[in-house]
Formats: structure tokens, C-alpha cells, sequence
């Protein structure tokens, strides 16, 4: 981890394990016949979706754009646009793969590791410092949205 | 993204997050973690390393099948060709928050020891 990274977690998290109750719903499947669907917050887009607004947050350096954008699972570097102030975005526009791995799903489903990558991906945007509208507008619509595709588990990766 | 495994968790779908800080959870309670030491932005491998994607990949899904308990964290054993010192995740320019906040601290620096 870097040092910056590693200095700033020390100082913000605490030390003693989580207490409270965590949601938890067991693999019904061995993986091998479980539909997958991937998530990033890496702020990915289509190039014919909109960007995600960095403009706002630049105006408002609280505010991190809430929305998210669903990702074909065809996508490559070529046709998507990545938005993120808070990474090096570079390269995840050389190779989608490092953030969100389309190509290393599908190549996952062929060999029957996974029973089946969902045709939908998604992305939203890891700034939030206030995550209602993400947590309580934006993801039940992604739920949604991943349920009438089959999707039974979820790969998720930060940014 | 430990709230939204959380959400997910809670309306039936299973998780894992592969993540490089799996400290958050002591803060959040995340259902199922595979640690990385990988830097953000190229959590799953470097760019175009089709094989050591697929590694991590088959790694971090072995913990969701293999996981038992809510908030496990396991650490997957991989580790980055780079110096953590050296290693490029940061963006280009400094983003507006820790702009925001640097200018504070100058401010607050500058008043202690004028």
C-alpha cells in the first residue's frame, strides 16, 4: 500500500473489528452454475453514454456524482470514456480488464469455472462522501436491473 | 463499496470485493473480502497480463465460494512487482477535496507558526 494511503487509514479507521450485523446471503450454487454480474466504482462509461460529472465535483469538492452506467459486456478500452478524480485512470483505458474484467469473465464462463458472466455490467463512481442517493435511489434501480438478468452474485471492485 | 455489498447481501445476491484496503471493514462490516496488495485502479493485474488477471480472478472467486462467515477477509497471495513507493495510482492532478483540504492546512500551519 502506499505510504500516504497507509498513514491516512491509520489515522481514520479504528482499530477494534466491526460489531454490528453484516448482511449475508450464502452462494445457493457451486460457481460453476452461478450467474455473475461485475461492478466497478472506477467511473466507467460507455463513449455513447454520458461522462460521469467531474465538473460538478471540481465546483463542489464534496459532492461525487451518485449515478451509475451500465457497461455491455463486448466493451473494450476502445468504447468506454473512464472518469475519476481520486486514481490514475490511464490504465483502465489501456485495458479494461485491470478494473472491470469483461474479457477475463467470459473467458471464465467458456471453461465453466462460472456458470455465466450477465450481459449487463455496471459502474458507478467511488466518491461519495454522502452515499443517499447511491444507496437508496441508484442501487435499487442496479438491483433491478441485475435481477431480470439472472445475476445471483456480484464481483465488486473499488476505486 | 462495503455499503453497497452490504445492500446487495440484503436483497439476495452473494458478494466479494477484491479491494487493496480491506481496513474499511473494520469500519463497515463487508460481507466477504479478498485483500490484494495491488494498486487502485489495477486491482485485478497490470494492463494487458491476460494470465495474472486470471490468477487474482480465480483466487478472489475461491474465497466466495470458500467463505463461511460474515466480514472474512482473506489475503490473496500476491504481490506487485513495483515498490508501493513507486507505484503510479495517484491521478494526474490532486483532486478537489485534498485540494480543499491542503489549503486548509497551509491556512492553519501558517497561523500556528506565523
Amino acid at each position: 500500500m502506499p505510504p500516504s494511503l497507509s498513514a491516512w487509514i491509520g489515522q481514520t479507521i479504528p482499530e477494534q473489528d466491526f460489531e454490528g450485523e453484516i448482511p449475508w446471503t450464502p452462494l445457493k450454487k457451486p460457481l460453476s452454475k452461478t450467474v455473475f454480474a461485475l461492478m466497478t466504482s472506477a467511473g466507467i462509461n460507455m463513449k455513447t453514454d454520458p461522462d460521469f460529472d467531474m465538473a460538478r465535483e471540481k465546483r463542489e469538492p464534496a459532492w461525487g456524482d451518485p449515478s451509475y452506467r451500465k457497461i455491455v459486456i463486448s466493451a473494450t478500452a476502445a468504447s468506454i470514456n473512464v472518469n475519476h478524480l481520486h486514481i490514475n485512470t490511464t490504465y483502465i483505458q489501456q485495458d479494461i480488464n485491470v478494473m472491470l474484467p469483461l474479457q477475463r469473465f467470459q473467458e471464465l464462463e467458456e471453461d465453466d469455472t462460472i456458470g455465466a458472466l450477465a450481459p449487463t455490467a455496471y459502474s458507478y463512481y467511488g466518491y461519495q462522501t454522502d452515499p443517499t442517493v447511491l444507496l437508496e435511489e441508484t442501487l435499487p434501480q442496479v438491483i433491478v436491473d441485475m435481477k431480470a438478468e439472472g445475476v445471483e452474485a456480484v464481483f465488486l471492485t473499488p476505486a | 463499496m462495503g455499503l453497497v455489498a452490504r445492500r446487495f447481501e440484503a436483497k439476495g445476491l452473494s458478494t466479494i470485493i477484491l479491494t487493496p484496503t480491506p481496513e474499511f471493514n473494520r469500519e463497515i462490516g463487508m460481507p466477504r473480502i479478498a485483500a490484494i496488495e495491488y494498486p487502485y485502479g489495477r486491482v485485478i493485474g497490470d494492463v494487458n497480463d491476460a494470465e495474472g488477471q486470471r490468477s487474482v480472478l480465480r483466487a478472489a472467486l475461491s474465497v466466495l465460494e470458500t467463505a463461511d462467515t460474515p466480514g472474512q477477509v482473506v489475503h490473496l497471495p500476491f504481490t506487485w512487482p513495483e515498490d508501493p513507493k513507486k507505484t503510479k495510482w495517484h491521478p494526474p492532478e490532486i483532486s478537489p477535496i485534498v485540494k480543499m483540504y491542503l489549503a486548509e492546512i497551509k491556512k492553519a500551519a501558517a497561523k500556528a507558526h506565523p
